[in-house]
C-alpha cells in the first residue's frame, strides 16, 4: 500500500476511531441509555451493521475456498488477502453484536447454558469457529513471510518473530505442513461458513408472525446479499491494492451477475408482497418504499447502490477503476439494504392498538439511530479500517501470495 | 317484591381456589388466566397496579389494555383488551433464547431468569403478542431536579419508589443501576412471588370490574376451570400455535 494513501485512510480511521470513542465511553458508562431502539424494535443500527459484515466477509470466504480447496491458480496471488479481509470483517461484526447485547460479560452463559434449538447459539458457535479458522488460516498463510522479515533483522523484526510465535527458520518441510494445514482447514470452513451463513438467514425466517421475514426466501436472499456485498468489496480490495487486474475484472463479471440476480428477487419480493395484499406484509413493504427513511431505498440503495454500479459495470467492463468505484458504491450503499432488511419488518405492530395503549420512546416504532449509536458504530468501523490497512502496510498480507511457499 | 340476594365476590372464590391448588400436588398446576372483555371497562388500574407491584421502570410494562375504536358515528364503540403475556403453552420466546434465561416452570408459567440473560432480546422479536418489554436502565426519577435544601427532590422521589427493590420472582432485586433486571427482557410472570403466598396477581385484585379471573385450569371445580367452558372463550392468534394460557371471553 502506498505511503501516501496509508496515511490518508489512517489519518481518517484515527480521526474516526477519536471522535468515536465519545459514544463508546457513553455506550460503556450508561449502557442503552442513550440509544434509540426499544422493546417494539428492539434491534437497531449495531445489528445492521453486524449484518452489513456478515456480508462482507462472504465474498472474500468464497475466494479462499475457491483458492485452498479448489486449487484455482488464478486467484492464489488474492488468497491471503481473503482470509484477511474474512477475519477482520469478522472482528467487526463480533464487536458490534456484543454492543447489542443488554449484558455483554454474560456471554461466557453460551458455554454453560446453552439451548441448541436456539439458532443465536448456532449463530455464535459458527461464527466463533470462522473466526478461529481463519485466524489460524491466516496465521499459517504469512508465517513464512513472517519469519523471513524476522530473520533478515527487517525493522520490527521483533514483533515479526513474535508474531511468528519464535519460530526461526522455514523449511521445506515447514512449507509443507503449512500448505496442508492451511488446506485443512479451508476444508473445514467450507461447510463451517456454508452453515454460517444459512444460520444467519434462518435465523430471522424461523420467527413466525414476522411479515418480510418468516418467509422460505429469507436465507436464500441472505446468502445473495452476502455473496453480492462481500464479492463487490473483495473486487474493490482486489482492485486496488494488487497489480492483478485480470481478476478483479473475472470478479466485477461475478458481482454483475449476482447484482442483477439480487435486484430481481427484490422485485419479486416486493411484486408478490403488494399482490398478496396481507395488512402486516402490505405496511412492512410501504415502510421501505415510503416511510420515513424511504431516501435509504430509492436512492441510496437502489440507485446509488443499484443502478449507477450495474450501469458502470456494463458500460466499462475492462476499466478497473469503473469496477472499484462500482464495487465500492455497492459496498457503502449496502448498510441501507441491511437496514431496510431489519427496520421495517420490526416496525410493524403485532397487535392492532397496541401504539395508543402505553406512551413512550421505548415503546414506538419509529427508529432512528441516535447519536451515541451512529459514533460507536464509527469507532468500530475505524477499528476495522486500522486493523485492515496496518495489516496491508506491515503484514506480508499481499506479500506472502507474491513468491515464497506455494500454498494452492 | 324484588330482593337483591347476597353475592360473593369473585375474588373470594379465586382466592380459596388458589389455596386449594396451593395445598394439593404443585406439579400439577397450571396457572390459566381469564379475561372477560364484555366486563373490561378500560381503567387501567390493572396496568397501573402491575406497575406498581412489580416497580417498573419508564418503557417497561407487562399488562397494556389496548384500546380500540370500532366502526363509524354514530354506530361506533370501544374496546379493550387487556393484554398480559400469554404464557403460551408452546411458546416461541424460550425457544429462541440462547441460554435457556427464559423457560417455563413446573406449573406452565414462561419465566426469566434476570442473571442468566444477556440482553439479547431475540425473545423479544421472537413474542407475537409484543408482550415482552426490554429493561434499558431508565429512572422515572432520572430528569428530576434535586436542589439543595427542598423538601421534594430528586434523591427523595426516588427513594420512595425506585429505590425500592421489587419482589418480582420472590428475590429483593437492589437498587436500579447496571446490574439486572437492567438490560433484561422483563415480562409478565402472573405475579408468582404473590401467588407463591397464597394473593392473587394486581391485575386480578386491582380490576375495577372483576373482569380478570386467574386460577388452575387442572382443578376442575375452579372459577377459571367453569369459565373456559364458556362458548365465549377465544384466545389471541391461535392460527400461530402458541396455545395461550390467557383465555378471553369476547
Amino acid at each position: 500500500m502506498k505511503t501516501k494513501s496509508f496515511y490518508a485512510l489512517a489519518s481518517i480511521a484515527g480521526l474516526g476511531f477519536l471522535v468515536g470513542l465519545i459514544g463508546m465511553y457513553d455506550r460503556l458508562l450508561n449502557g442503552h441509555l442513550h440509544t434509540g431502539y426499544g422493546s417494539y424494535v428492539p434491534w437497531g443500527l449495531w445489528v445492521v451493521f453486524y449484518l452489513f459484515f456478515v456480508g462482507l466477509t462472504a465474498g472474500a470466504f468464497l475466494i479462499t475456498i475457491m483458492t485452498y480447496v479448489f486449487g484455482i491458480e488464478r486467484l492464489k496471488s488474492v488468497g491471503t488477502l481473503s482470509a484477511f479481509t474474512v477475519l477482520v470483517a469478522l472482528m467487526c461484526e463480533l464487536i458490534f453484536i456484543s454492543m447489542d447485547l443488554g449484558h455483554f460479560f454474560r456471554v461466557y452463559r453460551f458455554l454453560l447454558s446453552p439451548n441448541f434449538g436456539s439458532l443465536m447459539t448456532w449463530f455464535v458457535i459458527f461464527t466463533n469457529i470462522m473466526l478461529i479458522i481463519y485466524a489460524l488460516e491466516s496465521f499459517f498463510l504469512v508465517r513464512q513471510k513472517l519469519v523471513q522479515w524476522a530473520d533478515e533483522g527487517r525493522r520490527g523484526a521483533g514483533i515479526y518473530r513474535l508474531l511468528a510465535l519464535g519460530k526461526k527458520g522455514y523449511s521445506d518441510a515447514d512449507c509443507d505442513s503449512d500448505k496442508k494445514i492451511v488446506r485443512i482447514l479451508s476444508i473445514i470452513s467450507l461447510p463451517a461458513g456454508l452453515l454460517f451463513y444459512g444460520t444467519n438467514g434462518a435465523f430471522f425466517a424461523i420467527l413466525q408472525n414476522r411479515p418480510i421475514w418468516n418467509s422460505a426466501m429469507t436465507p436464500l436472499l441472505f446468502v445473495l446479499a452476502a455473496l453480492l456485498s462481500g464479492g463487490a468489496l473483495i473486487t474493490f480490495l482486489i482492485s486496488v491494492f494488487h497489480s492483478d487486474d485480470e481478476i478483479a475484472k473475472i470478479l466485477a463479471k461475478a458481482v454483475r451477475f449476482i447484482l442483477v440476480v439480487f435486484l430481481l428477487l427484490e422485485f419479486i419480493q416486493f411484486f408478490v408482497g403488494y399482490k398478496t395484499g396481507v395488512t402486516s406484509i402490505v405496511t412492512s413493504l410501504s415502510l421501505i418504499t415510503s416511510g420515513p427513511h424511504a431516501w435509504t431505498f430509492w436512492v441510496a440503495h437502489l440507485l446509488i447502490g443499484g443502478l449507477l454500479p450495474l450501469l458502470l459495470l456494463i458500460v466499462r467492463p475492462q476499466d478497473t477503476r469503473a469496477i472499484s468505484w462500482a464495487c465500492l458504491l455497492i459496498v457503502l450503499t449496502f448498510v441501507t439494504v441491511r437496514y431496510n432488511f431489519l427496520i421495517p419488518d420490526l416496525s410493524v405492530y403485532k397487535l392492532e392498538g397496541l401504539e395508543k395503549t402505553f406512551f413512550h420512546p421505548r415503546l414506538r416504532t419509529q427508529y432512528t439511530p441516535t447519536i451515541t449509536e451512529w459514533l460507536a458504530s464509527l469507532w468500530i468501523v475505524s477499528i476495522g479500517v486500522l486493523v485492515f490497512i496496518s495489516g496491508i502496510r506491515w503484514l506480508p498480507i499481499v506479500s506472502s501470495d507474491q513468491g515464497g511457499c506455494d500454498h494452492v | 317484591m324484588a330482593r337483591i340476594l347476597p353475592e360473593e365476590d369473585l375474588l373470594v372464590r379465586m382466592q380459596r381456589d388458589l389455596k386449594r391448588s396451593l395445598a394439593g400436588d404443585r406439579s400439577a398446576i397450571r396457572w390459566t388466566m381469564v379475561i372477560d372483555l364484555a366486563k373490561c371497562a378500560g381503567c387501567h388500574a390493572c396496568t397501573i397496579g402491575c406497575v406498581a407491584e412489580n416497580k417498573l421502570p419508564p418503557g417497561v410494562v407487562y399488562r397494556p389494555v389496548i384500546e380500540e375504536e370500532i366502526g363509524t358515528y354514530p354506530n361506533v364503540r370501544r374496546r379493550f383488551l387487556p393484554r398480559p403475556c400469554m404464557h403460551c403453552q408452546n411458546p416461541p420466546c424460550t425457544k429462541v433464547c440462547p441460554v435457556h434465561a427464559t423457560y417455563q416452570n413446573e406449573q406452565g408459567v414462561v419465566v426469566v431468569n434476570y442473571h442468566k440473560c444477556i440482553g439479547c432480546r431475540y425473545c423479544l422479536v421472537a413474542c407475537p403478542y409484543s408482550a415482552r418489554t426490554s429493561d434499558f436502565g431508565e429512572w422515572y426519577t432520572g430528569p428530576t431536579p434535586d436542589p439543595e435544601g427542598k423538601m421534594v427532590g430528586r434523591k427523595k422521589a426516588a427513594e420512595g419508589y425506585e429505590a425500592t427493590p421489587a419482589a418480582e420472582y420472590g428475590k429483593q432485586w437492589p437498587k436500579r443501576g447496571h446490574d439486572s433486571p437492567v438490560g433484561n427482557a422483563r415480562k409478565c410472570h402472573f405475579c408468582l412471588h404473590r401467588v407463591a403466598v397464597g394473593m392473587l396477581p394486581t391485575c386480578v385484585t386491582t380490576c375495577i370490574g372483576r373482569a380478570t379471573f386467574f386460577g388452575n385450569r387442572n382443578d376442575k371445580v375452579s372459577l377459571v376451570s367453569e369459565l373456559l367452558g364458556s362458548p365465549r372463550v377465544h384466545r389471541l392468534k391461535e392460527e400461530l400455535g402458541t396455545r395461550p394460557s390467557v383465555y378471553y371471553l369476547q
